[in-house]
C-alpha cells in the first residue's frame, strides 16, 4: 500500500496535469469533449491522491521507519490517535493534506455544479487542477513524504507533546479545511472572468464555499486559540503570532465578502469588489502557506534556503499577475447595475463595514510583512509585537464592532429619519445603560467602557431583531414564543443565523475587553508558604504551596507544584501545575520541556498558574494569573460556529424566495441580468 | 458534432489519459522496484505549520548581552514592581521566541536569556533610571529588535502610519464613490431608469413589501 501510495502521487501530477490542459483548452475552443475529461482527469487525481494518502496513513500506522517522514514525526509509544494526526503535523504531510482536501473540494464542487453552468465549468476546473499541480509538484519534487532514510531507526524522533493535544489534532485540518476552500470561489471567479459569464449564476456556489472556508477558519482558529491558551502557558490565546495572523487574513476577506455578496444579490452592486474579495481570500491562503513555510518571516535571508519558499512565492506571483490582468481586462462587464441611492443606508453600512474588515486585514497583513520589509531596507531587524497590533487594531475593531449593531438597523437603500429613530431607540439605550452602568462601578478605562457600551448596543440590535420578527409571527400565524423563533429562523436562515453569528462576535469582544482587567503574580514560595492577592472583581485570593514534587514515568521527568487556593477564604480547591521533560529509550532529551497549565475556569475568571522554575528543589517560581472572562471565548466561538451552520443549512428555493433573497425581477429588455441569485 | 460523437471523443480523450497514467505508473513500479534508499535522506524534524508555532520557545541561550550602567548619585528607584513588569512587556527576550521579557520568565524555566535581561532591568532599576532611560539603553545595546514594536522614528514609522493611511485613504474613496452615485447625473428611479416591467403601483408595492422584510 505504501508504494501504490507512491506511486499514486506521481500519477496524481500526471492527472491534475491532463485535467488542467485539457480542462483549459475545452474553455477555450468550446468542446465539450476535452471539458468532460478534464473532469474526469479531476476524480482521477482525486482517486489517486486518496491512494497517496492511503499510502501514506498505512506507513504511519505500521510504523514504517524506513520513511523519513514516519521516522521524523511519530514513535513506537506516541497513542495511535496522534499517530494518525501525524499525517499533517510535517510540512511534506500537510502538502499532500492540501492537496488531498482541494481534489476532494474540487470534485464535489464540479460535481454539484455542473447544470446550468456549462460555461463556467471548464474554467472552473482547469483553476482546480492548476492549483492541484503546483501542490502535488511541490510535494512531489520539494517535501516527498514517501522519502527513504538509508538506515532504518529502532524508532522515531515522535511528536512535541504540546502537539499531542486534541485541540492540535483539531485545529491545523480545520483551517486546512478553511484555507483551501477558499480555491474553489477562487476558481468560479477565475472562470466567470475567463468566459465573460459575470452575472449572478457564479454568486450562489461562491457563496456556499465562501461560507464553508470561513466556517472551517473559525474553528480553526478558535480551536487554536484555546490550544495555545492551556499548552503553551504564556497566559493568553492570541499573540499576533505571523502563523496565527496567516490565518486571520483569509477569515476577514471571507467575511467582508459574505457582507458584500448581499450587496451584489440584493442590488447588482460591487462586482469588481467582490471578485478582488475572492481572490484576496485565496492569495492571502496562499501568502499565508508561503510566509509560515518560506522561513522569510525568521530572517528575510531564509527564504532561499527553504525548499519550498521559491515555488510559494512563483506560485503566488503568477496567480496575482493572472488574476490582475483578467480583472484588468473585463472591467466594463463588471460594471455596477445599480447605485447607491444613499449614504445611510445598509447598502452603504455594508461598504463602511467592508472599509474596515479589509482595513484590519491590510494592517494585520502590514504588521506581519514590516519586518522583512524593514529588514531589507534598513539591514536592521525588528520586532513587531503584540503593542503595534493591538494600538492599531483596537479602533479599528471597536468602529467594526458599532457597525455590527448599526447595518441591521438601516432599511435597504435609503434610510429615512422615522425609520432611524424606530429602530434605534432601544438598542442605542441598551448601550448607553451598560456604558453607565460600568461607570458607576468604576470602570474608567476608555477603550473598555466604549467596548462594553458597544457590545450591549449590538445586543440589543440583535435581540430587537428577534423580537420584532418573533412578534410578528406571533401576530399573524399566532404561533407560541418558541414556535415562532424556531419558524423565524427556519424559514430565514442567513439573516437570523447571521444575528446569532453577531452573538458570538460580541461574546469574543467582551472577552476580548475583559483581558485589559489581566492581573500576574510573579511569585516564589516554599513548601507551605502562603500567597496572598487580590482578583480584578476584588475578591481576596491566598495560594498556600503544597510542596515541589518529582515523578518520572517511562518516558520523562516530571516536576510540580500544587496550590491550594482560598477565595474569600472559602477553599476552592487545588490547582497543579508541571512541567515535563520527555526522553528517548537511552534517556537523551527529546524537544524542550513543556508546560502543564494549572486552570480553574468559573464564567468570570481564570485562574492560571505555571511553574516557571524551581529552586533549591523545594521553592517552586510560580506566574499566578486572573484573565477575567476567558471562558467566553470559547463560548462566543461556539455560538458563532451554530450561526454559520444554521446560514450554511441548504434551503429550498421557494423558502428563500420567501425570505427576500430571491429577488428576480423580470427585466425589461433582452440582455440585463435580473438581480439576485 | 452529434452527442454520440462527442461521448466517443471524450471516451478516447479519457482512455488515453488513463493509459498514460497507468503506463507511466507501470515503469514508475519496476524503478521502485529497483530502488535503494535515498542515501541523500537525512534523519530531521521538518519544520511544519505546528512547529512554527511552538517556535514561541525556540531558543538561542547565548544571545543574551549585558546591559549596565553605573548607577546615579543617590539613586533612587523610579519604578515600583508593577512599572517594572509593564516595562518588561515592552521588551523583546532575545532567545528566539517570539515573547517578552515578562512572560519569556514567567513561563519557561529553560530559558537563560529572559532571567539575564530582567537582572539587567532589577539592576537598572536600582540604579535609578526611568522607563525610558532603561529602554533606550536595551535599544543602544540590542538595537531595535529589542522592542516588541517598531520605533516611531524614521523608515519605520511607515510601520505606524500606513494602516490609518490606507484606511483614510479607502474612506476618501468610498466617499467619492457614495458622492458620485448621489450627484444629479443619476436618473431618478422610476419604472423606465429600473428597466423593469412594472407599474408604478406595482413597484410601489414591491418597494413596500421588500421594506417590510427587512425591517
Amino acid at each position: 500500500m505504501i508504494l501504490i501510495g507512491e506511486l499514486s502521487l506521481w500519477v496524481a501530477l500526471l492527472m491534475a496535469a491532463w485535467s488542467a490542459t485539457v480542462s483549459f483548452a475545452g474553455g477555450a475552443t468550446r468542446r465539450t469533449d476535452l471539458a468532460d475529461s478534464g473532469i474526469r482527469g479531476l476524480y482521477a487525481t482525486f482517486a489517486m491522491i486518496v491512494l497517496a494518502s492511503l499510502g501514506l496513513w498505512t506507513a504511519l500506522l505500521t510504523k514504517d521507519f524506513s520513511l523519513e517522514y514516519v521516522a521524523g514525526h511519530i514513535s513506537s509509544t506516541m497513542p495511535s490517535v496522534y499517530i494518525f494526526t501525524a499525517f499533517w503535523s510535517g510540512q511534506a504531510g500537510s502538502l499532500l493534506f492540501w492537496a488531498l482536501i482541494l481534489s476532494m473540494y474540487g470534485s464535489i464542487a464540479i460535481a454539484t455544479s455542473r447544470r446550468g453552468n456549462e460555461e463556467l465549468i471548464p474554467w472552473a476546473t482547469g483553476t482546480i487542477s492548476a492549483v492541484l499541480v503546483f501542490f502535488i509538484a511541490t510535494t512531489c519534487f520539494k517535501a516527498n513524504p514517501f522519502t527513504r532514510l538509508d538506515f532504518i531507526p529502532l524508532d522515531g524522533r515522535g511528536m512535541n507533546p504540546q502537539l499531542q493535544n486534541p485541540g492540535m489534532a483539531l485545529h491545523p485540518p480545520n483551517l486546512y479545511l478553511g484555507y483551501v476552500a477558499t480555491a474553489i470561489p477562487f476558481a468560479f471567479a477565475i472562470a466567470a472572468l475567463f468566459s465573460r459569464r459575470l452575472d449572478a449564476q457564479w454568486l450562489g456556489i461562491v457563496r456556499r464555499w465562501t461560507l464553508l472556508s470561513w466556517f472551517f477558519l473559525t474553528i480553526g482558529i478558535v480551536l487554536g486559540m484555546w490550544w495555545a491558551y492551556v499548552e503553551l502557558g504564556w497566559g493568553g490565546y492570541w499573540a499576533w503570532d505571523p502563523v496565527e495572523n496567516s490565518s486571520f487574513l483569509p477569515w476577514l476577506t471571507n467575511t467582508a465578502f459574505l457582507h458584500s455578496i448581499m450587496i451584489q444579490e440584493k442590488r447588482g452592486m460591487l462586482r469588481k469588489w467582490n471578485v478582488v474579495l475572492v481572490v484576496m481570500s485565496f492569495l492571502l491562503s496562499i501568502f499565508g502557506t508561503f510566509l509560515t513555510r518560506s522561513g522569510v518571516i525568521e530572517s528575510v535571508h531564509s527564504f532561499a534556503q527553504s525548499p519550498v519558499g521559491p515555488w510559494f512565492s512563483t506560485f503566488f506571483f503568477l496567480a496575482t499577475g493572472i488574476t490582475i490582468y483578467l480583472v484588468a481586462t473585463r472591467l466594463r462587464d463588471l460594471e455596477a447595475k445599480a447605485e447607491l441611492e444613499s449614504m445611510v443606508s445598509r447598502e452603504a453600512a455594508f461598504l463602511y463595514n467592508n472599509l474596515l474588515l479589509v482595513g484590519i486585514a491590510f494592517a494585520v497583513f502590514w504588521g506581519t510583512v514590516f519586518p522583512v520589509l524593514s529588514e531589507w531596507v534598513t539591514q536592521n531587524k525588528i520586532t513587531v509585537g503584540a503593542p503595534f497590533f493591538n494600538a492599531v487594531n483596537i479602533p479599528l475593531g471597536l468602529l467594526l464592532l458599532a457597525l455590527t449593531g448599526i447595518g441591521p438597523l438601516i432599511a435597504w437603500r435609503r434610510a429615512s429619519l422615522s425609520n432611524l429613530k424606530r429602530q434605534f431607540a432601544t438598542p442605542t439605550a441598551t448601550g448607553i445603560i451598560t456604558g453607565a452602568l460600568l461607570f458607576a462601578l468604576g470602570m474608567r478605562a476608555p477603550y473598555v467602557l466604549v467596548a462594553y457600551a458597544l457590545c450591549g448596543f449590538v445586543m440589543g440590535t440583535i435581540v430587537q431583531e428577534f423580537y420584532k420578527g418573533m412578534r410578528a409571527r406571533q401576530t399573524i400565524h399566532g404561533e407560541s414564543v418558541v414556535m415562532a423563533f424556531r419558524h423565524l429562523v427556519a424559514r430565514n436562515r442567513r439573516r437570523y443565523g447571521g444575528y446569532i453569528v453577531h452573538a458570538g462576535i460580541v461574546m469574543l469582544f467582551a472577552a476580548f475587553a475583559g483581558m485589559a482587567f489581566k492581573l500576574d503574580n510573579d511569585v516564589t514560595l516554599k513548601t507551605g508558604e502562603a500567597f496572598e492577592t487580590t482578583d480584578p472583581y476584588g475578591h481576596k485570593w491566598r495560594f498556600v504551596s503544597q510542596g515541589v514534587s518529582t515523578s518520572e514515568p517511562r518516558d520523562r521527568q516530571v516536576i510540580g507544584v500544587g496550590l491550594d487556593a482560598y477565595r474569600d477564604g472559602k477553599r476552592v480547591g487545588i490547582i497543579r501545575s508541571e512541567k515535563r521533560a520527555y526522553h528517548d529509550a537511552q534517556g537523551n532529551p527529546l524537544f524542550q520541556p513543556i508546560t502543564e497549565v494549572g486552570i480553574r475556569t468559573t464564567p468570570g475568571l481564570d485562574t492560571y498558574v505555571v511553574l516557571a522554575g524551581v529552586r533549591n528543589s523545594d521553592t517552586a517560581e510560580l506566574r499566578i494569573t486572573f484573565n477575567p472572562l476567558v471562558v467566553w471565548v470559547w463560548a462566543g466561538g461556539f455560538v458563532m460556529m451554530i450561526g454559520g451552520l444554521i446560514v450554511m443549512w441548504p434551503q429550498a428555493e421557494r423558502r428563500r424566495a420567501q425570505a427576500g433573497y430571491v429577488a428576480v425581477m423580470r427585466p425589461a429588455t433582452v440582455g440585463s441580468d435580473p438581480v439576485g441569485a | 458534432m452529434s452527442d454520440e460523437q462527442v461521448r466517443v471523443l471524450s471516451r478516447r480523450a479519457f482512455l488515453s489519459g488513463a493509459g498514460a497514467g497507468f503506463g507511466s505508473m507501470i515503469i514508475a513500479v519496476r524503478a521502485a522496484a529497483q530502488q535503494q534508499p535515498n542515501p541523500r535522506a537525512r534523519m530531521t524534524h521538518d519544520s511544519s505549520i505546528v512547529r512554527d508555532t511552538t517556535n514561541l520557545f525556540a531558543m538561542d541561550q547565548g544571545a543574551a548581552r549585558p546591559v549596565r550602567l553605573p548607577p546615579k548619585p543617590n539613586a533612587v528607584k523610579q519604578l515600583t514592581n508593577v512599572q517594572r513588569d509593564a516595562l518588561e512587556h515592552q521588551l523583546h527576550c532575545q532567545c528566539g521566541c517570539t515573547l517578552d521579557v515578562f512572560t519569556c520568565r514567567t513561563t519557561d524555566f529553560t530559558c537563560q536569556v529572559s532571567p539575564a535581561m530582567h537582572r539587567d532591568v532589577m539592576a537598572l532599576v536600582e540604579g535609578g533610571y526611568s522607563a525610558q532611560e532603561i529602554i533606550d539603553a536595551f535599544v543602544s545595546t540590542y538595537g531595535d529588535r529589542v522592542l516588541m514594536a517598531p520605533p516611531r522614528s524614521g523608515f519605520n514609522m511607515l510601520a505606524w502610519v500606513s494602516p490609518g493611511i490606507a484606511v483614510l485613504a479607502a474612506a476618501a474613496f468610498i466617499l467619492a464613490f457614495l458622492r458620485r452615485s448621489q450627484s444629479p447625473r443619476t436618473a431618478p428611479l422610476g419604472p423606465a431608469a429600473k428597466g423593469v416591467d412594472a407599474t408604478d403601483d406595482e413597484l410601489a408595492r414591491i418597494e413596500a413589501a421588500v421594506r417590510r422584510d427587512d425591517e
